[in-house]
């Protein structure tokens, strides 16, 4: 016996182990949807090109600002509980929270604006998989953001912690999905 | 009066934002005609920066070097297959 303890590569994440799982989870989930929208893509790229031209791409390039804006204050508010400035913290989690919800604003009025326009799932292939991705994704948001303000509430590191993991973790897909749906034409 | 250099995570915000702008530019490019193959590899190019610098320094994975290589791994072959099936039709 040599009194050391053995690690484990796990012990290296920071953060919650499940959330990790949760997060390979998630990027996988969504990367086989991005990799099926590509796929189907080929068998009409006109007509995916024509559809994506009825996107919003500034209100998204904007939500790309407000969801990483977000996630710095969530990230610094893990920072300054663990140096004992809950106050703070508090507010940076409630702040991360209201961009949370401005993106979802953004979002509700990007649909409302296509339902006006008669778009809906089935007008293109295309669509089909913009509402399903993004849907998913803004599902995901509003999962995150009353997150958010229960680690708040509840405001120790750990849950501090879990809630900006997930958080970021929207943050990423959003990173993914936003250039493969909106931008690339 | 020297300014004060913004910490990790402000810079990494600082960074995001800069590539996000960088991203919309390159969008535009491809709506306004120029070539989109050379726009598509742009956008993509930095979609997969700025999902690095989240995993790095949002998540953390600046103190896990071997996760963070294998994140980045994985992400950039997901990255180079939307690539390549995003230029199929364009061959």
């Amino acid at each position: 016996m040599t009194g050391q303890t053995e690690t484990s590569i796990l012990d290296e994440l920071p953060g919650d182990l499940l959330l990790w799982v949760l997060i390979i989870s998630e990027l996988l989930v969504f990367g086989a949807g991005l990799g099926v929208f590509l796929s189907v893509r080929l068998t009409d790229p006109a007509g995916f090109a024509e559809a994506q031209q009825h996107l919003d791409r500034v209100g998204a390039a904007l939500n790309t600002v407000v969801l990483i804006s977000s996630g710095y204050l969530a990230a610094r508010a893990l920072q300054l509980r663990q140096a004992a400035r809950r106050r703070a913290a508090r507010l940076a989690l409630v702040g991360a929270a209201a961009l949370g919800a401005v993106f979802l604003v953004i979002k509700g009025a990007e649909y409302a604006r296509k339902a006006a326009a008669g778009i809906t799932y089935d007008t293109h292939p295309f669509f089909m998989f913009y509402y399903l991705l993004t849907g998913f994704h803004a599902a995901h948001v509003v999962a995150g953001v009353i997150l958010l303000l229960v680690v708040a509430w509840r405001d120790t590191p750990d849950n501090i912690e879990m809630g900006a993991q997930f958080w970021h973790m929207v943050d990423l897909v959003w990173v993914l999905l936003f250039p493969i749906v909106y931008l690339l034409a | 009066m020297r300014m004060k250099r913004p910490d990790t995570l402000t810079r990494a915000w600082l960074y995001l934002l800069v590539l996000s702008a960088l991203g919309t530019v390159a969008a535009a490019a491809i709506s306004g005609g120029y070539d989109a193959r050379i726009a598509g590899v742009i956008v993509l190019l930095l979609a997969l920066m700025k999902a690095r610098i989240i995993l790095s320094r949002y998540l953390g994975l600046a103190s896990a070097p071997s996760w963070r290589r294998g994140f980045n791994l994985s992400l950039s072959f997901f990255m180079l297959a939307a690539l390549g099936l995003y230029l199929i039709p364009a061959l």
